[in-house]
């Protein structure tokens, strides 16, 4: 017995001095002493919390260790197999398709799909040989086929050839990027901008870039795609307020605001996230109301101009110039350079700081090529005509006038769309057996004079009644007949299965300048015709 | 002169005839020809003058740092224009060598430089039946590890000490980090302070501003910054360096030539916009023109094409896969990989980079498991691999994958962003180099950035996957369409690598086995306006392109591990990184990159796009590029590499001389030992 304990002697000594050594050596590391005393006191007070957080920081360290390569193998689920089970398991295994083959609808839905043979503008020839007046594509101010423009791009393309080659970290930057990002900024009246390579691209990127999760981030239920696959992948805590009513809004806010004061949460980044003209219904925001409310509540504001940039103001600037609101009082104004400049590309502009993050944290922007020079280019040119032409803003809005002049008084068709929009849609009219009056667009009263709908749910409350499939087609028959009479318009294409929540079939108007108001009234009766001759005959 | 025809249009080291000759459908455009006119006399004038300087070469010594220049200038010519009232002895804006009377180059050598010997090619390709070989990687002295893991520490120590001293001593630096009245700070100093204390000390490697044609130079904005890289001001000179950064693995970023002309006429032709989605009145002629070319490009049935890169993934891949599904994904890929899978709500599930047992455990795995909890089995496996790492220059291990395909019944994804175009002796990417059907992969997607010199992105693969995507993917009914001078530089890319095929005479057609992939594309398969050079036509130029890459690539590769440097990747692969672990070492090695007689700009990668020990510089190479401009780039990196200890692989060495020397037999070499 003695001799083992002898001869255990030199252990205990050397283990004895290795914890000295390991104490001292502890003790030397900056910042020990902190987490020994921290250790200490939260033994002191409660022994208990020590082992569960002995139990959390392994936890952590696991989860660390483990989180690129994952295996299940330690899971309660894990099943385990030998080799001859997991070989027969294989061979049984058979997959679905890659992809399901379209249904005749679907195939017929792409093969009406109108191709136009040569440029694009006001008047273009189909590949069917047909000549149309163009109410369909995106070009409001007319700028797609400017000539300047044109001559521009070629100069360009001597210069700078035509891709960048590179992402804007890694010499892709050019001083025509620079440039337009710069004309952006002093149009819009902020402090800087940045541009992305695509404009569908943009939003998603910047709410990522800023969201994360545990962030909150309030948003309109009738927001567009682009906006809902951001909120995807940001991961934050999304809450709904009924589409475009700001009255809804302020009880979310409320609402929030009142639960993290209950809770007692940590303040945490917030955002209102909207549109200014709506892609779904070409409904506009009240911004000055939206802006009062966010500095109310101490939100900041994500401001999607997609469609109202470069299409309402009086000379393009969108929604701040319509409103006369500062755009400083907008965190991120998100826009089109494609759309509303007839280009390529998509910007967020917003103070330096709010800038000058993107640039590392905004996905789309880091991981991608940058824009063409040419289109930059094209871009900016597009800026300095509409500055110094805002008679090209004035015919746009006379057209809009014109064409809404014809069409309000169609009984076949609802429009939801705000009369300044420059996109219209047009909603079928159809009695149904259900509702006595269920086309009329969502109004603020209707929805806030009731119950709150759920703000965890993108479905409100009291969801407006539709036949999809049956509106769908009439809409679509109508798009045909329109094209068969020298008309080019198109249904507002929505991906319904996975749109968070279902969009009323419309068609959708882009108005032009590029179109005189002669041929806006021609365009617009045809399109009256083919609405009273098609939905009207089913009433 | 001998008379150009005597030459022929097939040299093999595609000299193309001094004349100007008649284009397939059009006459050549006054402007071209006036291009071409003023091209000719410049050269004269460069032979010229570069004689004169070989002369006085070993008595002068000039500076030569930058090509300061303000004059702007916006004629075709601009870097001609430029350079020709400056000595300038970098060889960046003419050739060092003059080039003989027999030898007329049609490219201005600083987009895409004269080259005219004909050894230097090689045909890109693997042998079939033999198995993928990387090159091992190397672990680096273990003094390295310990330096750059210390640097670091070093690093994250002092920028916390100068927080905290900064904080008190100018918090008005720190506000906007900071929450204030009732909002949080959009970037907390705890998340921005890698970004803060790390990478703004080097920031000003990044984002260069940079003009004119990212070819084989690119003329660099200079810049200065006063507050150590929180701000920039533009110095007002101009710095023109070899270009060894840009993804122009084709060369094809180029102001001049067929490409630029078709662009040219395209824009005459359609303007700049098409406005608006595909699905929604913003389809044009020439997109179902590209797309056609595009599939027969790849050898599919079909294909779809997109107006950004990373929009491809992001918005289609959500349509291939759903819960339910599970999509195996290469630890290294891309972010528009990740993030289109993020989207797509599938199950995800990493393998180690290019490990092909890992994924066979992994795959053993997944199936027998079936979905997590439920354990039913998944709807459907799809495999995301790229074809080449742009980060590491390693190939994906096709063979192998194709293999497995046929035990484990996943589908296969290859993103060809980098490897469409540079691989393969018909440059038709990973598979071409494999030498494989490419309909044997479900779905080959690529970018038109890297290789084609212009934007955007294609799937392709069969007619019912591509229908199905057209429906029901993101980007056909949501984003803007490619514009039309995008489209049209597509096409005269991908005819220019293909060659055209011309019907004999009017009637006929051509015979679909000579189209029949990897085949010509027919000349009814391109917009009849489209002005085409007869290099195009007979894919000499293209052809010339892609075996000036294989060797450039090849080259550099070898030569840099001959020469002591650990690198990684493939021998074939043009993107070539070389290790340089110490963070402090990234910077230094770019600036004296930048700052050598003949400037070079690099790019250099670290954590978080590297692991922490991994950082890296990374060379992409082109067909623009010559056999002076490597060896340039070899001087540069031993002579930096000597400076920064970088030589740290182990294996025989030779001197930098010697290897300039054997360039043609190191790249023939089947194996490199
Ligand atoms: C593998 C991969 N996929 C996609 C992309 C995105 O392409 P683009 O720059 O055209 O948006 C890149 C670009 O860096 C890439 O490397």
């Amino acid at each position: 017995m003695s001799t083992t304990t002898a001869a255990l002697e030199p252990v205990f000594t050397f283990l004895s001095y290795s914890y000295a050594t390991l104490e001292t050596s502890f003790y030397k590391i900056p910042g020990s002493h902190v987490i020994a005393r921290y250790v200490r006191s939260s033994h002191q007070n409660d022994p208990g919390r020590t082992v569960l957080e002995i139990m959390l920081f392994i936890f952590a360290v696991r989860t660390l260790l483990q989180s690129r390569t994952r295996a299940d193998h330690s899971g309660k689920h894990f099943i385990k197999f030998d080799e001859k089970e997991i070989n027969d398991l294989v061979e049984e295994w058979s997959p679905e398709p890659l992809a399901a083959d379209l249904t005749p609808h679907e195939q017929a839905e792409l093969a009406a799909v109108p191709v136009i043979s040569g440029p694009t503008g006001p008047k273009p020839k189909l590949i069917t040989g047909k000549t149309v007046l163009n109410l369909a594509s995106y070009n409001f101010t007319g700028l797609a086929g400017n000539e300047t423009i044109n001559e521009k791009a070629v100069e360009v393309l001597r210069k700078y050839g035509l891709g960048s080659c590179g992402p804007p970290g890694f010499y892709g930057t050019q001083d025509v990027h620079i440039q337009l990002e710069k004309d952006i900024a002093d149009f819009l009246g902020t402090e800087s901008a940045i541009l992305y390579a695509q404009a569908f691209s943009t939003i998603p990127s910047v709410i990522s870039a800023f969201s994360k999760r545990g962030d909150i981030i309030v948003a309109d239920r009738g927001v567009n795609f682009a906006i809902q696959k951001g909120l995807q992948i940001s991961r934050s805590t999304i809450r709904w307020y009924d589409h475009n009513d700001l009255h809804s809004l302020e009880q979310v806010l409320e609402s929030v605001e009142r639960e993290r004061r209950k809770k007692n949460l940590p303040l945490t980044r917030r955002f209102i996230i909207t549109e200014g003209i709506f892609d779904h219904d070409g409904l506009i925001s009240d911004l000055p109301k939206l802006v009062e409310l966010k500095n109310k509540y101490k939100y900041r504001l994500v401001l999607d101009e997609s469609i109202s940039f470069g299409s309402v103001g009086r000379t393009g600037r969108g929604l701040t110039e319509l409103f006369n609101v500062p755009a400083t009082q907008v965190d991120m104004l998100v826009g089109s350079v494609a759309t509303g400049l007839a280009s390529g590309g998509g910007f967020c502009a917003g103070t330096c700081h709010v800038v000058n993050h993107q640039r590392i944290n905004g996905t789309s922007f880091v991981f991608s090529a940058a824009m063409p020079a040419m289109l930059a280019v094209a871009g900016s040119e597009g800026i300095n005509i509409l500055r110094n032409t805002p008679s090209i803003l004035t015919t746009l809005h006379e057209n809009v006038r014109a064409i809404r002049a014809i069409l309000d008084k169609v009984d076949a068709i609802t429009i939801p769309s705000h009369p300044a929009s420059a996109t219209i849609h047009l909603h079928a009219r159809i009695p149904s057996p259900t509702h006595l009056s269920p086309n009329a667009p969502p109004s603020p009263s209707l929805s806030s004079s009731g119950k709150l709908s759920n703000p965890l749910s993108v479905i409100p409350r009291d969801p407006p009644y539709y036949d999809y499939d049956l509106e769908e087609k009439l809409l679509q028959d109508v798009v045909d007949e329109c094209l068969a009479q020298g008309v080019m318009v198109t249904r507002s294409k929505t991906l319904r299965k996975q749109e968070l929540a279902e969009v009323r079939p419309s068609i959708r108007l882009a108005v032009t300048a590029a179109l005189s108001r002669k041929d806006c009234e021609k365009a617009a009766n045809v399109i009256k015709a083919a609405c009273t001759k098609i939905i009207g005959k089913r009433r | 002169m001998p008379s150009p025809n005597s030459r022929g249009t097939s040299s093999p080291i595609a000299l193309i005839p001094a004349s100007p000759t008649a284009s397939l459908f059009r006459k050549k455009s006054p402007s071209a020809m006036s291009t071409a006119a003023s091209y000719l006399s410049a050269v004269s004038q460069a032979d010229a003058r570069a004689r004169k300087l070989t002369d006085a070469d070993s008595t002068t010594s000039t500076p030569a740092l930058s090509l300061s220049s303000s004059v702007t200038s916006s004629s075709a010519d601009t870097i001609l224009n430029e350079t020709s009232f400056h000595a300038n002895d970098d060889g960046l804006s003419y050739p060092k060598v003059p080039p003989t009377s027999e030898q007329v180059f049609q490219t201005v050598h600083s987009e895409f430089g004269h080259c005219g010997n004909g050894s230097f090619r090689f045909n890109s390709g693997h042998q079939k039946g033999e198995p993928l070989k990387g090159v091992e990687e190397q672990e680096p002295p273990h003094f390295v590890l310990l330096t750059t893991y210390l640097s670091y520490l070093l690093l994250i120590i002092l920028g916390h000490i100068r927080d905290f001293v900064g904080k008190r001593i100018r918090p008005a630096a720190y506000k906007h980090l900071m929450n204030q009245d009732g909002y949080m700070a959009l970037n907390s100093d705890f998340d921005s302070f890698y970004t803060r204390r790390l990478k703004m000390r080097i920031d000003d490697c990044f984002s260069q501003p940079t003009t004119g044609v990212p070819g084989r130079t690119i003329l660099l904005l200079d810049r200065s910054s006063p507050d150590y890289n929180l701000t920039y001001v533009p110095t007002g000179t101009r710095t023109r360096a070899l270009n060894v950064s840009s993804y122009n693995y084709l060369g094809f970023a180029q102001g001049s030539g067929g490409c630029a002309d078709a662009v040219e006429e395209s824009i005459n032709k359609y303007g700049v916009a098409a406005c608006g989605t595909r699905l929604e009145a913003g389809s044009l002629d020439l997109h179902v023109q590209t797309e056609a070319l595009v599939a027969r490009f790849i050898g599919m049935e079909d294909s779809l094409i997109s107006s950004m890169g990373f929009a491809t993934n992001s918005t289609i891949i959500p349509a291939l896969v759903s819960k339910g599904c599970l999509v195996i994904s290469d630890e290294l890929n891309h972010a528009s990989i990740r993030f289109g899978v993020r989207l797509s709500g599938a199950n995800v599930r990493m393998f180690k980079h290019n490990n092909m047992e890992a994924l066979e455990q992994l795959l053993r795995e997944v199936i027998s498991q079936g979905q997590p909890k439920t354990h039913r089995p998944w709807k459907k496996i799809l495999l995301i691999v790229e074809g080449l790492y742009s980060m590491e220059g390693t190939l994906v291990n096709l063979p192998v994958i194709l293999e497995l395909k046929k035990k484990y019944k996943f589908y296969v994804f290859i993103d060809e962003a980098h490897s469409v175009g540079a691989l393969g002796p018909h440059g038709r990417g990973i598979c071409d180099y494999f030498d494989i059907n490419p309909r044997s992969v479900d779905i080959l997607m690529g970018t038109f950035t890297k290789s084609f010199g212009a934007a955007g992105g294609y799937i392709a693969g069969n007619k019912n996957i591509i229908d199905r995507l057209r429906v029901s993917g993101h980007t056909g009914t949501y984003t803007e369409v490619m514009t039309p001078p995008v489209l049209t530089q597509i096409m005269a890319s991908m005819a220019s690598i293909m060659g055209v095929a011309v019907p004999q005479d009017n009637k006929s057609v051509v015979p679909a086995h000579v189209l029949a992939y990897p085949g010509p594309a027919p000349s009814t398969a391109l917009p009849t306006w489209m002005p085409l050079v007869p290099a195009m036509i007979d894919g000499s130029d293209g052809k010339m392109r892609l075996r000036r890459l294989a060797f450039n690539a090849r080259y550099l590769n070898r030569a840099l591990r001959r020469l002591g440097f650990i690198t990684f990747g493939h021998d074939d692969s043009p993107v070539v990184p070389l290790l340089l672990f110490n963070p402090g070492k990234m910077p230094v090695f770019a600036r004296l990159m930048r700052t050598r007689a003949t400037p070079i700009v690099v790019v250099i990668v670290a954590y978080p796009a590297t692991s922490l020990i991994t950082s890296r510089v990374r060379f992409c190479l082109s067909a623009s590029h010559t056999k002076e401009d490597i060896d340039t780039l070899l001087t540069a990196c031993d002579e930096i590499g000597d400076l920064l200890d970088l030589k740290q692989a182990i294996g025989e060495r030779w001197p930098l001389k010697e290897i300039m020397d054997r360039a043609v037999e190191i790249v023939n070499m089947k194996e490199m030992p």
